[in-house]
């Protein structure tokens, strides 16, 4: 038995005039959580309806479990799914709306009964059978979707922004509770958010998307540590950037110039002196140190322009030498105010060659 | 205190704009019923006195029994067969066929054509001579005669929905639009193939749409008049009959007339608070659709 549970293979599909999936390919293992996770638009929801064949890609084919479904209707498909905005059906309680999978698969009313109760208590809901959706709470109504999802058994669990139409405080609940089951069922599932907290607390992997494309495909550490582009990086957490020139190479490390500064940075694979990179710091990587401190490797002079209480952190905008803004989030038990002058230190910084973009 | 003449100078002034419309409503409606009430009771011909009788002539005969039965036959039937043809053709429609646009635009020519024109038209295509037998006896060998379709019940009844049935199909139509797509993409993923998803998702949907409309349609048809009148032939529904009350006997049985107005109208109340019972309690179940 093979270890792809969903395979994307160079799929294609094409609006007028705009390209939503380009090339698309993506490899989903058996009973891993991967989250597809990119801006609005990048053709998120477009991909996830070519797996449920709401949509048929003009080209490539989607393969699951090892079976070309390309061609395969919607219904036979045998998957599970969790829409943005609930979709129950409203005419239906909610033990009619999880026992309609069932229902339609001729199940006998005994074993539907018991199965709908599970899939009820699952999603600790087994007090609402009775209830129309249109008397349930957001989060409510999503838990009878994850129950009408799983109630079947399907080979894999779909989930297309499921918790943005609920508030904050709830989603965050509504997270660790689909978490555990998904963990709990050993289901394979694909989560479509295009909140990175989200995509970095659910995942085994995140496949990032842009313009239709896979960015980068690799679990939350991979992802956040080390991107492999500015849009990557940009789009999880936050970052500082710094373009400068290649300076010297020696050995591992390599020494660019950026902004009249010196920084020191492991180096790049085939890179020469004169070679445009474009550097990137978090803005949590940085130290704040007083004025005092000597100077030392990727250690600058900085005046503190503006500061912002976070509560457990203080979020810092710094002047760095010639004109350049950075940001930088550190502890807030020490607090450096406003005009200010400090050193930064950069224990660590990451590149890329710049024509990369 | 300037409170108190603020409130009622408001009065003053809603009174006032509603004014013409009271007028209007005493004058072109309330005392046209009242004497239609009082003349349906009044001995034919007289000013005085009071009688049941005219109810009682119509009521009793079985010829008035007949023009109850056959203007429900008519409205029932003509009912039905609109919800038949619209429910399909607004499925079909909503898919973007080719022409789509044009066919929607089709469905509400017969709103704009005043009746009186539709029906001659019809009468033409459907006659012994008209185009549909034209048809006919040249395509279906041994054909003995042509079909006839004008003066029968279920001509009437064919005329009766290229009429009436927009009423049905505009309201099924946007009964449709307005139905969350993403809720029959969720039948279909759960299982469901496409009939099961019309018959369990959408058909209960769009019911209370359908119902809404259909009794506008019932309620044209159960009132028609000018076709009945030059297609009917010898079928005169509640409407026509009354019209003959008063335009054939010299001189116009006026009371007579006022009573089987009478009878329609009871008959139309009557049917139209049942069926809002019907409406709404299939509507209850639907919900607000969304
Ligand atoms: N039916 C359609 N007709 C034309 N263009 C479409 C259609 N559906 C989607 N698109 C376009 O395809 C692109 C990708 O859409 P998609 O819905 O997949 O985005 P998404 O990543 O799910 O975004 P979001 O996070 O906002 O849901 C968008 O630019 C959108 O405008
Ligand atoms: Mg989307």
């Amino acid at each position: 038995m093979s270890d792809a549970m969903i395979e994307f293979r160079e799929v294609t599909k094409r609006y007028a005039g705009l390209v939503a999936n380009d090339r698309l390919s993506l490899t989903i293992r058996r009973g891993e959580l991967m989250t597809l996770l990119g801006p609005s638009g990048c053709g998120k929801t477009t991909a996830l309806r070519c797996l449920t064949g709401t949509i048929r890609p003009d080209a490539g084919r989607i393969l699951l479990d090892g079976r070309d479904v390309t061609e395969v209707a919607t219904h036979q498909r045998e998957l599970g799914m969790v829409f943005q905005n609930f979709a129950l059906f409203p005419h239906m309680t909610v033990r009619d709306n999880v026992g309609f999978p069932l229902m339609i698969r001729n199940l006998r009313k005994e074993a539907r009964a018991t199965r709908v109760q599970e899939a009820l208590r699952l999603v600790r809901l087994e007090g609402y059978a009775e209830h129309y959706p249109r008397q349930l709470s957001g989060g409510q109504q999503q838990r009878v979707g994850l129950a009408r999802a799983l109630v079947y058994r399907p080979k894999v669990l779909l989930l297309d922004e499921p918790l943005s139409n609920l508030d904050a405080k709830l989603r965050e609940e509504m997270r660790f509770e689909i978490k555990e089951v998904v963990t709990r069922l050993g289901i394979t599932a694909m989560y479509v958010t295009h909140d990175q907290a989200e995509a970095l607390a659910l995942s085994d992997r995140v496949a990032i998307m842009n313009r239709g494309r896979l960015q980068q495909l690799g679990t939350p550490e991979e992802i956040y540590e080390t991107p492999n582009s500015r849009f990557v990086a940009e789009f999880i957490g936050l970052s500082n950037f710094l373009e400068g020139r290649v300076a010297s190479v020696r050995g591992a490390t390599m020494t660019v110039t950026a902004s009249g500064l010196s920084i020191h940075t492991p180096s790049l694979p085939e890179v020469a002196p004169g070679h445009k990179v474009l550097l990137f710091v978090r803005p949590n990587e940085i130290e704040i140190l007083p004025a005092a401190t000597p100077a030392d490797t990727n250690v600058f002079p900085a005046r503190v322009e503006k500061t912002t209480y976070l509560g457990d952190t203080m979020d810092y905008r710094l002047m760095l030498g010639e004109g350049v803004e950075l940001r930088v989030q550190a502890d807030a038990r020490h607090r450096y105010g406003a005009g200010e002058s400090v050193r930064l230190r950069w224990p660590r910084v990451r590149s890329w060659r710049a024509n990369e973009e | 205190m300037t409170g108190f003449w603020r409130r009622h100078s408001i009065h003053g002034i809603t009174g006032l704009l509603l004014l013409p419309a009271i007028l209007c409503f005493f004058g072109l409606f309330f005392y046209p019923m009242l004497l239609t009430i009082v003349l349906s009771f009044r001995p034919e011909g007289q000013a005085v006195g009071w009688t049941l009788e005219n109810y009682t002539r119509f009521l009793a005969s079985p010829d008035g029994r007949w023009v109850i039965l056959l203007t429900f036959i008519l409205a029932v039937g003509s009912t039905a067969l609109s919800v038949l043809l619209s429910v399909p053709l607004a499925l079909t429609l909503r898919e973007k066929i080719r022409g789509h646009r044009f066919y929607r635009l089709m469905v509400i020519v017969p709103l704009v054509v005043p009746g009186l024109i539709g029906a001659l038209g019809l009468l033409l295509f459907w006659g012994t001579r008209g185009w549909f037998n034209l048809f006919l006896t040249q395509f279906v060998p041994f054909l003995p005669s042509p079909l006839r379709v004008n003066y029968t019940i279920h001509g009437l009844i064919l005329f009766y929905v290229w009429l009436y049935f927009p009423y049905t199909c505009v309201t099924t139509m946007s009964a449709l639009e307005s139905l969350d797509q993403s809720i029959e993409e969720a039948g279909a993923v759960v299982g469901a193939n496409r009939w099961q998803v019309l018959r369990y998702i959408v058909l209960p949907l769009i019911t209370p749409g359908i119902l809404a409309g259909s009794v506008l349609t019932f309620m044209a048809a159960f009132g028609a008049f000018s076709v009945p009148l030059i297609a009917g032939g010898d079928y005169r529904p509640l409407a026509v009959e009354i019209y003959k009350e008063i335009s054939i006997p010299i001189p116009a049985r006026w009371s007579a007339a006022s009573a089987i107005a009478i009878v329609m109208g009871i008959l139309q109340v009557a049917f139209l608070a049942m069926y809002m019972r019907i409406v709404r309690r299939a509507g209850g179940n639907a919900g607000a659709v969304r």
